[in-house]
């Protein structure tokens, strides 16, 4: 597989406080990666790093064997695609303007879109579903819809790996299935952060833990689930399922998702309460 | 031409519209004054010569270039407020509530204690350095709280100071210079000159060419700081241009015309509702109903009262209040 991606010694401190401390992995075609870890393990942060948009930081990014502060701004835009609402717009933007802020990369000053430029958006549009919801105000949209909007972009921006942040927040259980399974449908390299370790195992092929801004673990989602690991991360206690013993609500088995055994965590004071009463 | 496509299509009826407009108040409000004028003396005036001397001086000295650089004034305005709002995130921004009237209001102040009667040419030249003076002490300021957000509080803050030292310095010194300073303070068009639309209009059209040139740049921000630095947008330095390129040109305006509060803040969200809030119609929809705007306010100003002008800022600043409450109340709504 070849490496589109290869971090080696990434460090990031800000004010003496360390954010990323020594961070290796590398990133293939078509990998989807999750980040997992607690808040403030710089899951974020390390997302920036790949961005390269903050400063001062240490190591070496690679993209496609060159140095990625070597790269033009529009150059990087070319090839990530960062999907992250995290302050609505201030004013009524049409979704169609949304899509296509995708351009911007490929356009020079003064650039006009083209006939092609236009079916590209309505390309993208269709794809994620919302062809008919070009002149709808972003801002209207479920938060479900403004996630599909922001990958429409980013297929406009034509980019070889997509960034996720936290692509299902705020969304029920069923938009985060929709979302995840857009983005694994699009069959292009992904690498996101993302809180619902179950969900990760579901969509993921490999999951990166994070903790302090260290990288704990970098496996495959079967070994990455490890209950003990997990737990000394999350500082709760951790229970995995029996792979073999899985029982399903629906008759209907999953066809495109990996089978794999759920992880849980207990709150601590239950745990606490029955050490006291074993002892 | 190529910028014509983005004015097609749905907005097209809009700006064929605004244009014709835009003509119609050109020549409709240079008929407006106590000598009494009609639109067909001013063709014959332009086309060929005029009837009278007295029209000939009126015309060319008075009418036409009050209405142009009220044109090109409420053109220079609206687009800065436009862009403002749209940088700043913040509805309400208005290239007026950095302090500029007051840094301008001080410039003047100053100058007219230090010049002597023969160099009050310069009175403008101070005024426009006083506006800038106030502009870079609102953004450094805002640049130390690196927050942006506090730009408009900065600059109220600044505003008050500025505004109360010119007071001081007004209120101990001569009685005369207040009359001088008191022109930036309200704004007005009776004292302008081709050479000052000739030299707006330079600032308005090097603002209009760059903001051309980066629409998208500014289309992306509209998402958010970190979502147009993934486009590849160089988010602090295009903040930082385009910032500098409004008060350039508002500072300029406030010389020759002075204060004229407010049409920043109220065109570009009637704009916004005509033709949408991309950056490509929104500039070129605010200039054409800003010029338009400021024509006719003139035309109220120096028509609504027979014996006296009304300072236009006064005019402005009534309507614009009203309309900032109800752009608050509107917000609240929909918030």
């Amino acid at each position: 597989m070849t490496q589109l991606l290869t971090l080696a010694s990434v460090s990031w401190s800000v004010e003496k406080q360390t954010i990323l401390n020594d961070i290796s992995f590398t990133l293939g075609q078509g990998d989807v990666i999750g980040i997992i870890g607690p808040n403030g393990a710089g899951k974020t942060s390390l997302l920036k790093c790949l961005l390269n948009q903050t400063k001062n930081w240490q190591g070496t990014i690679k993209l496609k064997n060159k140095n990625i502060r070597h790269y033009k701004p529009h150059e990087l835009a070319q090839t990530f695609a960062l999907v992250v609402q995290k302050s609505p717009p201030i004013f009524e933007l049409k979704v169609y303007d949304v899509v296509r802020m995708g351009l911007l990369p490929y356009k020079s000053l003064f650039a006009s879109d083209t006939d092609l430029d236009k079916k590209e958006i309505m390309l993208a549009l269709e794809k994620v579903g919302l062809s008919v919801s070009q002149n709808k105000f972003f801002n209207t949209l479920s938060g479900g819809e403004q996630q599909r909007v922001l990958i429409a972009k980013a297929l406009v921006q034509k980019a070889k790996i997509l960034v996720l942040d936290e692509p299902t927040n705020h969304l029920d259980i069923f938009y985060q299935h929709q979302i995840l399974q857009l983005v694994k449908a699009l069959n292009i390299t992904v690498i996101m952060t993302i809180h619902d370790l179950n969900l990760a195992a579901q969509y993921c092929t490999r999951l990166l833990l994070l903790n302090k801004g260290k990288l704990v673990s970098d496996k495959n989602v079967d070994k990455a689930l490890n209950p003990e690991t997990l737990s000394e991360v999350f500082g709760l206690p951790c229970y995995r399922d029996n792979v073999d013993q899985l029982t399903r609500t629906s008759s209907e088995q999953p066809t495109n998702s990996n089978t794999f055994a759920r992880v849980h965590f207990y709150p601590k004071t239950d745990v606490d309460e029955s050490t006291e009463v074993q002892q | 031409m190529k910028l014509f496509y983005l004015i097609k299509g749905k907005s097209a009826w809009v700006f064929t519209c605004l244009l014709a407009l835009t003509l119609f108040s050109i020549i409709t409000a240079m008929t407006f004054g106590p000598a009494q004028i009609t639109s067909l003396d001013i063709a014959r005036c332009v086309i060929s010569e005029c009837s009278t001397p007295m029209h000939d001086m009126v015309i060319w000295q008075i009418r036409i270039p009050r209405v142009l650089v009220g044109l090109v004034a409420g053109m220079g305005l609206a687009c800065a407020g436009a862009i403002l709002q749209n940088v700043t995130r913040n509805p309400l921004a208005d290239p007026y509530l950095f302090g500029i009237i007051s840094g301008a209001g001080l410039g003047a102040t100053i100058a007219t204690l230090v010049l002597t009667d023969e160099q009050m040419l310069a009175l403008p030249l101070a005024a426009f350095l006083g506006a800038l003076f106030s502009v870079i002490i609102v953004f450094g300021i805002a640049t130390l709280l690196r927050n942006m957000n506090h730009l408009l509080l900065t600059g109220v803050a600044v505003s008050f100071m500025l505004g109360s030292i010119s007071h001081f310095i007004l209120y101990l010194g001569d009685p005369f210079a207040t009359n001088r300073v008191i022109f930036w303070l309200m704004g007005s068009l009776t004292r302008v000159e081709m050479f000052h639309f000739y030299l707006i209009s330079a600032m308005v059209l090097i603002t209009l060419i760059s903001i051309f040139a980066l629409h998208r740049h500014i289309d992306a921000l509209l998402l958010g700081d970190e979502s147009a630095a993934s486009l590849g947008v160089n988010v602090d330095k295009l903040r930082l241009i385009l910032l500098a390129l409004c008060a350039a040109v508002t500072a300029t305006i406030v010389a020759y015309c002075g204060g004229i509060g407010f049409v920043g803040l109220m065109i570009p969200h009637i704009v916004r509702q005509l033709v949408g809030v991309t950056t490509m119609p929104l500039i070129i929809g605010s200039a054409l109903v800003g010029g338009c705007f400021l024509i006719w306010v003139d035309v109220i100003a120096r028509s609504a009262l027979s014996n006296v002008e009304i300072p236009i800022g006064i005019i402005t600043s009534a309507i614009g209040s009203i309309f900032f409450l109800a752009i608050m109340y509107r917000t609240r709504k929909s918030g």
